[in-house]
Parts: C-alpha cells; structure tokens; sequence
C-alpha cells in the first residue's frame, strides 16, 4: 500500500501533472466559471468577491468592451451601446427575430454569415458568437489570474433542449475567445453531476431547470457513478425573462406609456425584475414606475406568471413520457436556474412531481460547478473515476423528402454518439444531382422544422429514376453536434459537411477572426505553430511505440508491425526537421498505418471491461 | 479487422438467441461504455477519440437493435439465415389484414375526437396484444427448426401493433399541443 501524502492546502498532490480545466456556465443573464481545487469544485468570485458575471456586454466606440456588473451599470445610462441576453440570439437567423423581443428590429441587421448582427448606437457592430465570445473570454482571464496559469480546457454548458446550430455556435464562441473546449454539456446533466458527487444521491432524477431565457427539463437515472439521461425537453426561449416581460406588461399598462418608447420599456423590464425578486421574501411591494404609483402583491404577479410556470409542467409531462417514467417513479426533483427562486416555481414543480424540490446546491451555480467536475474528469485529473455520463439528443434529426415533408432519421432521446442511415434514390431518369436538406424537429413539415444546412451531391452516374441508391448518414458526436454524410452506393460518389452554414460561421471566418485579433506577428505565429507539431509528433510517437510495446506482436502480423515502426522511423526524422507541412504529413502517414491497430487495441480494452467483470461476478 | 465484424450478439458476450434479459443487457452497456465512450478517451489524439466515437455508436446501435423485440428478431433471422425481413411486407392472413383495418379505423376515430381518456385505453388494450404476440414470437424461435414463413408472419404482426403505438404517441402529442 502507498504512503498517504499530504499536501499543502490548494495545491494537489502532483502539481506537476495537475492540470488546469474550468466549467462555465454561460446563461442569458449571469454567467459563472468554476473549477476543482483541492478535490473541492467551486465557483470563482472577482477581485469584490462577486461570483456571478452577469452576461451583459458594453462596447465603446473604440473597440474596447467591458463585460459583467461594470457593463450592467451602463444599461441604464446608455442601454444603446450594451447588449445584454445574447444567448437568445445564439445560432438564430434573422427570420426567428420575430420571437425574440429583447431585440427592437431596427437594432438587427443581417451579417455576412446569415447570422443577425447587433448595431450599436455608437455603430459598433456585433454578431452574437463575438458578444459571448467576449463573455467567456472575461471569465476565462478570471480564472487564469485566480489559479495563476494556462487553462487546459473547459467545458461549457449549453442548454439541453439547444439545437445544433445553437451549440455549434457556442463551440465557435469558444473557439474565438482561444479556449479549447472540452465538452459540450447540457446543463441538467451537469446539475445531476454536481449533485451525484456531492450528495451521493441514486435514483430517478429530475431536473428542473429554468433560467432566464430557457427552460430544460431531464429525466436521469443515477447509478454508481453513471449519469444515463433517459429524456430531456424544454424550451428554449421560454425564461424568467418571461416573467418579467410580463410583469413589465403590466407596469407598461398602468403608466400609459407609448408602446413605441423603448427607453420605458427597458425601464419596465429593470423594475419588473425587482418586483419579482422583491415579492420572493414578501408579500407586497410599492411600487413607483414613472407616473404611475401603486402598490403589487404576491398574489398578483402570480396571476400574471402562472400561465408561463403551467407551459413548463406541460413539458415535464411529456418528457416523462418520453423517459417511461411514471410521476411516482421520481425519486428525486432538482431545482436549477434562478428563476426556480420564484415561490409560485417551487410550489406548483413540487405539487406536479409529488415530492418536495432539492435545493441543496444553490441553484445558480450548480451547473458551473457540475461542469467542473466533468471538466476535471476530462482534463485527466482523476482518469481512473467511474464517473461517466450518457447523454441523449433532445431534438429529432431529420431530412427532407417529397413534398416538403421531415423524414425523421435520428428520433429525439436517442443516446449519444449515434449514427444512422437512411437511403433514397432519383426521382428522374439521368438525374446526376440530389440536394440534401438536413432540419431538426418534431413536426411533419419541413417549413416547421428548423433547418439546419443544405448541401447537393453531384456527380452521380445518370441512370433510370429509382436506380440509384443513395445512402445519406447522420453522425451525432458526444458534444451533440452533426456530421452528414451523402454516398451514391452503386458508384461511391461522395460528399460530406460538418453541419454549420445555415446561421454560422465557417471555419475560414473563425480562422480569420482569430488571426486578426492576434496582434504577434506573422513569424511568432509560425514558430508557435512548429512548436506545437513538435509537441504533437513527439507524443504520436510516444503513444504508438507504446502501444507496438504492449501488443504489437499480439494483434499485427509481421507486415503490419513493420509498416508502423517505418512510419515511426520517418515521423522521427522529419520531426527534427523545419517544416511544420511535412511533419503534419508524417503524422498522419503514422495514423493511418496505425489506426486499424488502434482500432483492435480498443475493441480488446473493450471486450475485457465485459469479461473481467462477469470472472468477478463468478 | 475480425473485431469489427463482430455480430451485435457476440459485442455483448450473448449467444445469438431471440431471449435477452434486459436489465443485464443494459448493465452491460455501461460496463462497455466505461471503457469505449469518447470521454474515456479525452485526453487521447483526435484517432483515438475518433476510434472512441464510432465504438461507442456501435455499441449504442446494438443496444438498441437489442433492446427492441422487432428489430431483433429481425436482426436474429438476419444473423442465423441471412434473410432480411426489414423490407419484405406481404402477408397473406385475413383475419389479421381486417384486424388490422379495424384498429386502424379504431385510433383514427379516437384521434379525431381528441380522445385522450379513449386513446390511453386503446393503448393498453395494443400493449396487452403486443405482449401475447412477442411471447408468441419467443415460443417459435424457441423450436429446434425454424418456421421462417411463421417467424416472418408473426414478425410483422408485431411490427404492426409497435407501430400503432408509435401512433398513438403521435395523436396524444397532437391532443398536448
């Protein structure tokens, strides 16, 4: 047995090898970014102990931005030059803005990319993947000068009822703001996660989590260790932000103002929140909104917000539906978002699920936490945890077919990665061409989906209609995210697209804005990148020769065995070399030698984890 | 590249059988994934998560081929014989064909008049069906020689009452809409 080590407070056993992750969580209103330290997960506070950032941007007219209390402080004095509640617009086209009314429409504008840009009074002019990637930027410097180094990797949650277009943009904001993205993960799961650890709870678990612009609702299975999403629904522009929209409604009616005064309106929102937040310890507040003077009770505002608070129990419903769950298999309901704070929230979740709300973990930051968790799980911290999380697409993944119907091709609540297949064929003799329409959603037509990207296959053999076969497949990763691949079997035509166009950017356009927001010169850039292939080479090296150690002779034949250790021999030369083209050559040369190897290695390691344990079970 | 060919069966150390025992079929997806989900391998190059991804889709896919009674009876017949039964859907019993006109009518009646009450029985009453046609489905794959016209009959049969379900489930979402 080894010797127990102790170490000094705030530092891990092996500082060496400890490396640095974060979980943030970036929400409409408040963002957060926590980290493990001292095996403890928390969330970072700033230089005045505050914790939560609120997710507010202001920009001056020279470039310059400040984001947090500093920037919320500017809302009321010149609300034209912040931007606040961005994530509503995150992988959104201009065509969704009707449903999004924290943005006036002469404040959007269509950018390059199809995505919605924001103009600024002072006319600064943002997309939406720039304003969060400023978000996270912000919090990332937090947490670099609170734990003094480089940040590995982070994880971001998303809400679990995002689309791809919407996670996809979150990755490009991270990817901008020069932050290596761990994982995706949804926010509910990431709850489950903080409050499996921390409290050890087992059992069916469901998350309600209602923020300021979205709501997610999961249903977890908790068994040691693994975290196995079995549904999830919500909304994901339904929000606290509801509340206060409608409480401010009502201020706006009482005081006679103009419906086209925006000034008053933004007012009406700022006074809405206080009311709300002021009626959660009592019972009746005064209030004075512009002209008018009056007074607004409990009971009153929960007049006006239950219709919004019945909305989120119609899709609880229908997610434990969706789980094979019945209401009394529940073992336990936990509370997430700020909004949950909102008595009427906690009353009527707790009269649907017939138990009453675990608030343990205070509810704004239980997802940044949960975030960190798993991001120090993934950094490799605690590689030998049990800890492993199954999550599920919330939203049903489909193509068009004739007659503008959705042809579903990954149904909703499917466990994630996944892939299918699905095959079709020409409609027209000497048809060469076939466009492909990928959407998400539940509705039969494809006009009530959300579409996702357009691509065509070109280049098919022309034959008689119905001769070609053309087999389109869907590849969800474990972030969520889509790749489709379209092949004409009888020829193997191909093509293939990572799905982003529709509302995002490209990857050229993420590249560019990269590069032009590094001031280094073109030459540091370069011998930075030579450095990293070094790097990369020298650990593809290491790793294969491992691995040739371990069983090479087990699971190679002699030909095999050699090709790979002369692919290593050349990737071992060249790496000594200038060249960062031919040493990125190199090693793909060794990973396309080995990766059959790899390949076999992993389906061993694999069918071990079953054998070893029924020898155990014996 | 023996491993890759390996039947969904043989993936979950099963003989290839019609009876699965489902709680330690999921068991032993977890115990798989433990060791080939992508977040396993997070801290390898982009080839092993990569390698990570498609394992662990395979795995998700058997489970779920496995998990479903039609799809793996189907997926047995495919494995033992050779024979697809996923696109072939000519079944030449009457009685069953007027049934099946019958229920059919029965659940678009109930969907027009927005029968919630109406369809959760209707459902339990297809559930109660399905159950004696699955135990059915069991007791032929259990006989030493196969009765393939038989198999695919009743495979169908099955087929049509899971997908009457599945409509089901559609109407009452239209109802909560």
């Amino acid at each position: 047995m080894a010797l127990l080590q102790i170490s000094e407070p705030g530092q891990s056993t092996e500082p060496h090898q400890h490396k640095l992750a974060a979980g943030i969580d970036l929400g409409t209103t408040n963002s957060l970014i926590a980290t493990v330290r001292s095996g403890k997960a928390e969330t970072l506070a700033d230089a005045n102990g505050k914790h939560t950032v609120p997710s507010v941007v202001h920009y001056m007219s020279d470039d310059n931005f400040e984001v947090g209390h500093k920037a919320k402080e500017q809302q009321a004095i010149e609300p034209g030059n912040v931007i606040s509640s961005i994530k509503r617009l995150m992988g959104r086209g201009l065509a969704d803005m009707d449903k999004i009314k924290e943005f006036s429409a002469n404040q959007l504008i269509e950018s390059e990319s199809g995505m919605p840009g924001v103009v600024l009074d002072n006319q600064v002019e943002k997309n939406p993947v720039e304003v969060s990637s400023d978000i996270l930027r912000t919090l990332a410097e937090r947490a670099e000068q609170t734990l003094g180094g480089e940040l590995g990797g982070v994880v971001i949650t998303v809400p679990a009822y995002f689309d791809e277009a919407q996670r996809q943009a979150t990755k490009d904001a991270a990817q901008l703001a020069g932050l290596k993205v761990l994982r995706l993960l949804n926010e509910p799961t990431a709850a489950a996660v903080a409050y499996g650890l921390d409290t050890g709870s087992e059992g069916i678990h469901a998350i309600y989590d209602l923020g300021g612009g979205t709501f997610d609702i999961s249903i977890l299975r908790l068994q040691k260790g693994v975290f196995e999403v079995l549904a999830t629904g919500g909304d994901s522009a339904l929000g606290g932000d509801d509340f206060d929209r409608a409480i401010a409604h009502y201020l706006v009616e009482q005081a006679n103002v103009d419906s086209d005064d925006r000034r008053a309106h933004q007012l009406a929102m700022i006074k809405a929140r206080d009311i709300k937040e002021a009626l959660t310890d009592t019972d009746t507040v005064e209030v004075n909104f512009l002209d008018w003077n009056g007074q607004m009770s409990r009971t009153q505002i929960e007049e006006i917000i239950a219709p919004i608070v019945d909305k989120t129990l119609l899709s609880c419903r229908r997610t434990l539906k969706d789980a094979g769950i019945k209401v009394d298999e529940v073992d336990k309901v936990v509370m997430v978002g700020g909004s949950t704070r909102v008595p009427l929230v906690r009353e009527k979740v707790e009269k649907h699920f017939k138990v009453p709300p675990l608030t343990d973990i205070d509810p704004d930051k239980v997802v940044a936490i949960g975030a960190a968790i798993q991001a120090n799980v993934l950094i490799g911290n605690k590689s030998d945890d049990d800890m492993l999380l199954l999550d599920v697409i919330p939203l049903s993944l489909g193509v068009e077919t004739m007659g503008g119907l959705a042809e579903k091709i990954i149904p909703r609540n499917t466990p994630i990665p996944i892939a299918k297949a699905q095959e079709f064929t020409t409609f027209k003799d000497g048809q060469t061409a076939m466009a492909i329409h990928v959407v998400q959603g539940e509705r039969e037509l494809v006009d009530d989906c959300r579409s996702l990207a357009r691509f065509e296959l070109r280049g098919i053999p022309p034959m008689v209609a119905g001769a070609a076969r053309i087999k389109v497949t869907y590849q969800v990763d474990a972030d969520g995210l889509l790749q489709v691949l379209a092949e004409e079997t009888t020829s193997g035509v191909k093509a293939d697209i990572t799905v982003k166009p529709s509302y995002g950017l490209s990857d050229d356009q993420i590249t560019n804005m990269l590069q032009s927001s590094f001031s280094h010169a073109e030459g540091d850039m370069e011998a930075r990148m030579l450095r990293e292939q070094k790097v990369e080479a020298a650990r593809v090296i290491e790793a294969v020769s491992a691995a040739l150690n371990e069983n090479g002779k087990e699971l190679l034949s002699e030909e095999e065995y050699a090709a790979i250790q002369s692919s290593l021999e050349q990737l071992n030369q060249t790496s000594q070399g200038d060249s960062i083209e031919a040493i990125e050559n190199a090693i793909e040369i060794v990973e396309k030698n080995s990766n059959e190897f790899a390949s076999r290695r992993m389906d061993a390691s694999i069918a071990k984890a079953l054998v070893g344990h029924e020898v155990d079970e014996i | 590249m023996a491993e890759a060919q390996r039947n969904y069966f043989e993936l979950f150390g099963l003989e290839p059988n019609f009876f699965v025992d489902q709680k330690e079929l999921s068991s032993k997806l977890k115990r798989l994934l433990q060791s080939a989900h992508p977040d396993r391998h997070a801290q390898g190059g982009s080839q092993q998560q990569m390698l990570a991804m498609q394992k662990t889709t395979r795995l998700n896919d058997a489970f779920a081929v496995l998990k479903h009674p039609v799809k793996r009876a189907q997926y047995l017949l495919q494995v033992v014989k050779g024979i697809d039964t996923t696109k072939d859907h000519t079944v030449n019993d009457p009685e069953f064909l007027m049934q099946q006109l019958e229920l059919r009518e029965e659940l678009d009646t109930l969907a027009q008049q927005k029968d919630a009450a109406g369809l959760m029985t209707f459902a339990d009453k297809i559930e109660a069906m399905a159950e004696e046609q699955e135990a059915s489905l069991g007791q032929r794959f259990e006989q030493e020689d196969w009765d393939l016209e038989a198999l695919k009959v009743s495979i169908y049969k099955l087929q049509f009452l899971h997908k009457t379900l599945n409509d089901i489930e559609l109407a009452e979402d239209k109802i909560l809409d």
